[in-house]
């Protein structure tokens, strides 16, 4: 237990199938997702602000409080998500948590009600149902492997070794649902108005990505 | 054991290959979406082939989840193609809506769900119940269908609690489960399907 990259656990909660710990990594990660989350929970949405080229002329863009108040919902959802992904024990509810964090992050944009902004979130929500397969398809593996899902019983080093491919599909899995190297090649969704929510998606992915390296270099 | 499992996961990953080859050849918005219900089954199968009660507890989370992300999937692509205005009228065809073939379906996907029992039986149960509210324009108490709701999972949430403290009597206990979860699931199918009918109906 000593190369363990999250450091030695703090604190492990078992209760039945569910399992919770914190190591110095993971709380630093739960922490940051709490404060983004009350953050969210609490400030007041941008207006966007177009200027015409060439001119003095710009105009703010009218946004609806309907809308608002979906998107500030999906936000929260999204938050708690990635804080559940921070603090299970369990491989599978992780990858669950993860597959939540995806549909939230589309739920985020999709509420805004511009062809463009829409196309974008519609091809986003295609890649992460499609990284549903490898994600639950690697945490199968890691199943069928070591014939548990803790994370516990994998840091004692007990079970057989994780074969690479497993780990493969769940980092795979994770890109996808987290959308993290396709927004920089398609960053269209992000010209959504309303500054707290989409910054949660980037947050997001971002923290589910750090966990999944903390996973991966248990078993 | 182990030779059978990789002769399962090796027909999987062929599965999985030729899905993501039609995928990535497709160029309709709306055949991506039906094609990707299908990567996804492919994705239960690898859990499928664990073989364990443990894979039957997953499966049903996975295939929740994505449940969910076609629901959202599908409602982004009738807002951007603007096509929410068209109403759907359930199933609207003639020999469904008039003759007895959805009664006796219905009925025996209901008694088949209460021999399954458990959650496995609430979804077939519910699903005949979907079927014969979609086939027929009912309108029925949404009020007292909410209230078995609620009752039957209070008697699931009980029957946990008889597990925790009382655990001699685990058989009446597994019973209550069974039977709360059973209605409970039958229940939220039902009022799925009524609520469909009542808004496009």
């Amino acid at each position: 237990m000593a190369d363990l990259i999250g450091g030695i656990p703090l604190f492990v909660l078992e209760f039945g199938d569910e399992l919770v710990y914190f190591t110095p990594y993971t709380i630093t990660l739960f922490l940051l997702a709490l404060t983004f989350t009350l953050l969210v929970l609490i400030s007041r949405p941008e207006r966007q602000i177009d200027i015409a080229f060439g001119g003095d002329a710009y105009r703010a863009k009218e946004i609806t409080v309907a809308e608002m108040r979906f998107r500030r919902f999906m936000a929260i959802a999204c938050g708690l998500a990635t804080m559940g992904a921070m603090v299970t024990g369990d491989i599978f509810n992780f990858t669950l948590f993860t597959a939540m964090v995806g549909i939230t992050n589309v739920g985020i944009v999709a509420a805004v009600k511009s062809r463009h902004v829409q196309d974008a979130a519609y091809q986003y929500g295609l890649v992460a149902l499609a990284a549903t397969v490898p994600l639950f398809a690697g945490a199968a593996v890691y199943a069928a492997v070591t014939g548990s899902l803790s994370m516990i019983e994998l840091m004692k080093g007990t079970v057989p070794a994780v074969p690479l491919i497993a780990k493969g599909m769940l980092v795979l899995g994770v890109i996808g649902e987290g959308m993290a190297p396709f927004y920089a090649a398609k960053a269209e969704m992000f010209r959504a108005p309303g500054a707290p929510y989409v910054i949660m998606c980037s947050l997001s992915s971002l923290l589910i990505f750090l966990r999944v390296v903390e996973i991966v270099m248990l078993g | 054991m182990w030779g059978a499992y990789s002769y399962g996961i090796g027909a999987v990953m062929v599965a999985a290959v030729i899905a993501f080859f039609a995928l990535s050849r497709e160029r309709d918005d709306l055949q991506k979406l039906l094609l990707l219900d299908l990567v996804e089954m492919v994705g239960l199968g690898v859990i499928a082939l664990l073989g364990t009660d443990l894979a039957e507890a997953l499966i049903l989370p996975g295939l929740t989840v994505g449940i969910a992300e076609l629901l959202a999937l599908s409602q982004i692509y009738c807002t951007k193609e603007g096509i929410l205005d068209r109403p759907v009228t359930g199933l609207n065809i003639e020999v469904i809506a008039l003759a007895d073939a959805p009664l006796i379906l219905s009925l025996f996907l209901v008694v088949y769900g209460l021999i399954l029992s458990g959650f496995t039986g609430g979804a077939v149960a519910g699903l005949g119940l979907v079927f014969l509210f979609l086939s027929r324009t009912f309108r029925e108490d949404l009020n007292l269908l909410e209230m078995a709701s609620g009752i039957s999972w209070a008697l699931w949430i009980f029957a946990f609690f008889v597990f925790m403290f009382l655990p001699q009597y685990w058989f009446v206990a597994l019973m209550g489960a069974a039977v709360g979860i059973l209605l409970k699931v039958t229940v939220k199918m039902s009022l799925v399907g009524t609520m469909w009918g009542e808004q496009h109906g």
